[in-house]
């Protein structure tokens, strides 16, 4: 496991604790590196031949080969072990969570000498796609209050995340933030963006960094849930990075027309819902000033139907409800949808270097990254 | 979450908890349910005994290094009312853990889909 920086923020770990998330950590990664490849392998020895011999022709898509993989009892084994793993990451950073939430609280409070900012509102409603199942599992999801100005919730995100993608997020969860950074430097070098913002913010992990890569701008951050937003702003602040944290919903925020020079967001949009993304998409597009550039970072969906049955089991086992239609959506059609033209709208990959036991449903990674340049009024 | 909601009454006056089980749909990968709670409490027990494992070696290093504590000391040892009270509550904790599956199955059953705690 890569190591991962503590910072003010983090809940400590007890010995027992520790050795829990750290035998998780372990798990997932033989799980990765050693049992997920085999399913590609029995598809292709036994599950395929099958099924060409019953159907005299390959599956059409990725329906058809869930219907003959989840009957294979080597498939079975992988993903109960799978599912168990991820159950067992939340409930190895919930314990040391829960013992140490009211120091986290107070850690987490807005001070004087703040360098950043945390607005929220209390009467913003928390769209269905958070309230209907607990995304990825996490018990209470970004949302739940438990205690009053709850960051549990953050605190929780934070080291699950790490456990979650066998430490390749990064020291300090930062490899999206880190790629979209990397894209924007290589693709669009004269771009210096003096006003940045992040939906989907979550608990600030990519903000931060887009904040240490271009200090000169101002930086915003926005998401639907007071925990994380309020974790956020606890952590920006312990790691001396100013940024701006808002409780907003991406489908219509209170920035005026025009206010951002650049628009980003970090895996999020296969976590809402078929109307929301065209209502984030269309309110990006608001939210640019001409000229102005949207990116999304978004997780591949398989290029095979076999990869794409893989990363749909997130889908189905891991509460990732709408991400088995986004293997199915055009990103630039739901652009268009939203009020983009054609020809300013690109879908774009992106390699990042993961190591097997950080690849959970596939043995290739690529990034997919929406890419909207808002073209100057004429 | 705690392992046995019993035994921290105090904590839960003045802490609500994350819920024990995910809110969502719990799909069911065998066909007779029993095989999904045994695999789970399966993963579960070795998750434990890594953590037992683990703080054994921490025990044996630092007695190691920084006393003249023998196997046989260990061996003959007789825990006191009070250490085997803290121990009852391990082991209650520890069966907590290893059967959540099963309690997820139970309250699945009274609630499908539902937070429960």
């Amino acid at each position: 496991m890569a190591t991962f920086n503590p910072h003010a923020m983090l809940p400590e770990t007890q010995h027992d604790e520790q050795a829990r998330q750290d035998f998780v950590g372990a798990l997932r990664g033989h799980l990765s590196a050693r049992v997920m490849p085999g399913a590609y392998k029995i598809y292709q020895s036994r599950v395929l031949p099958a099924f060409v011999a019953a159907h005299g022709r390959e599956p059409l898509d990725e329906q058809e080969v869930r219907s003959v993989m989840t009957k294979d009892p080597y498939y079975q084994f992988w993903s109960a072990l799978q599912r168990r793993s991820q159950e067992l990451l939340w409930e190895s950073v919930i314990d040391p969570t829960e013992r140490q939430v009211h120091e986290l609280v107070n850690k987490a409070k807005p001070r004087r000498k703040a360098r950043g900012s945390l607005r929220l509102d209390p009467k913003l409603p928390i769209p269905r796609y958070h309230t209907a199942a607990d995304i990825h599992l996490q018990p209470g999801g970004y949302h739940t209050e438990f205690v009053a100005d709850d960051v549990a919730a953050g605190a929780i995100y934070d080291k699950g995340i790490n456990l979650y993608m066998g430490g390749a997020l990064g020291a300090e969860n930062d490899l999206m933030g880190n790629t979209l950074v990397a894209y924007l430097r290589e693709r669009h070098p004269e771009r210096k963006p003096l006003r940045i913002l992040d939906i989907g913010c979550a608990i600030g992990n990519s903000s931060v960094v887009w904040a240490r890569a271009f200090p000169r701008a101002e930086v915003h951050g926005i998401d639907v849930a007071a925990p994380v937003l309020r974790y956020a702003h606890g952590r920006a602040e312990a790691l001396g990075v100013p940024v701006h944290f808002s409780q907003q919903n991406a489908e219509g925020t209170d920035f005026p027309d025009g206010h951002f020079d650049l628009v980003v967001s970090h895996i999020v949009l296969h976590e809402t819902s078929k109307s929301a993304l065209v209502r984030i998409l269309a309110e990006c597009r608001r939210l640019l000033r001409p000229d102005g550039l949207m990116l999304h970072l978004e997780i591949p969906r398989g290029r095979t139907v076999i990869e794409k049955f893989m990363h749909n089991w997130e889908s189905y086992n891991n509460n990732e409800t709408f991400s088995r239609y986004m293997t199915r959506i055009d990103l630039c059609a739901e652009g268009r949808r939203a009020g983009f033209a054609a020809r300013e709208l690109t879908l774009e990959e992106f390699r990042p270097q993961l190591a097997a036991t950080q690849m959970n449903y596939a043995e290739h990674f690529f990034w997919k990254i929406l890419v909207a340049r808002k073209r100057a009024a004429r | 979450m705690s392992a046995t909601e019993e035994t921290k009454p105090e904590s839960s006056s003045t802490t609500l908890l994350p819920p024990e089980f995910p809110k969502g749909h719990r799909p069911e990968v065998f066909s007779d349910p029993a095989i999904d709670q045994l695999y789970a409490a399966y993963v579960t027990l070795c998750t434990e005994l890594a953590v037992a494992f683990d703080r054994i070696d921490t025990l044996e290093r630092l007695l190691e290094a920084q006393s003249g504590i023998s196997r046989e000391t260990i061996d003959g040892y007789q825990p006191q009312p009070e250490v085997e009270a803290a121990r009852q509550k391990r082991r209650a904790d520890l069966a907590a853990r290893l059967l959540r599956p099963f309690r997820e199955f139970r309250d699945d059953r009274l609630a499908r889909g539902g937070h429960n705690r």
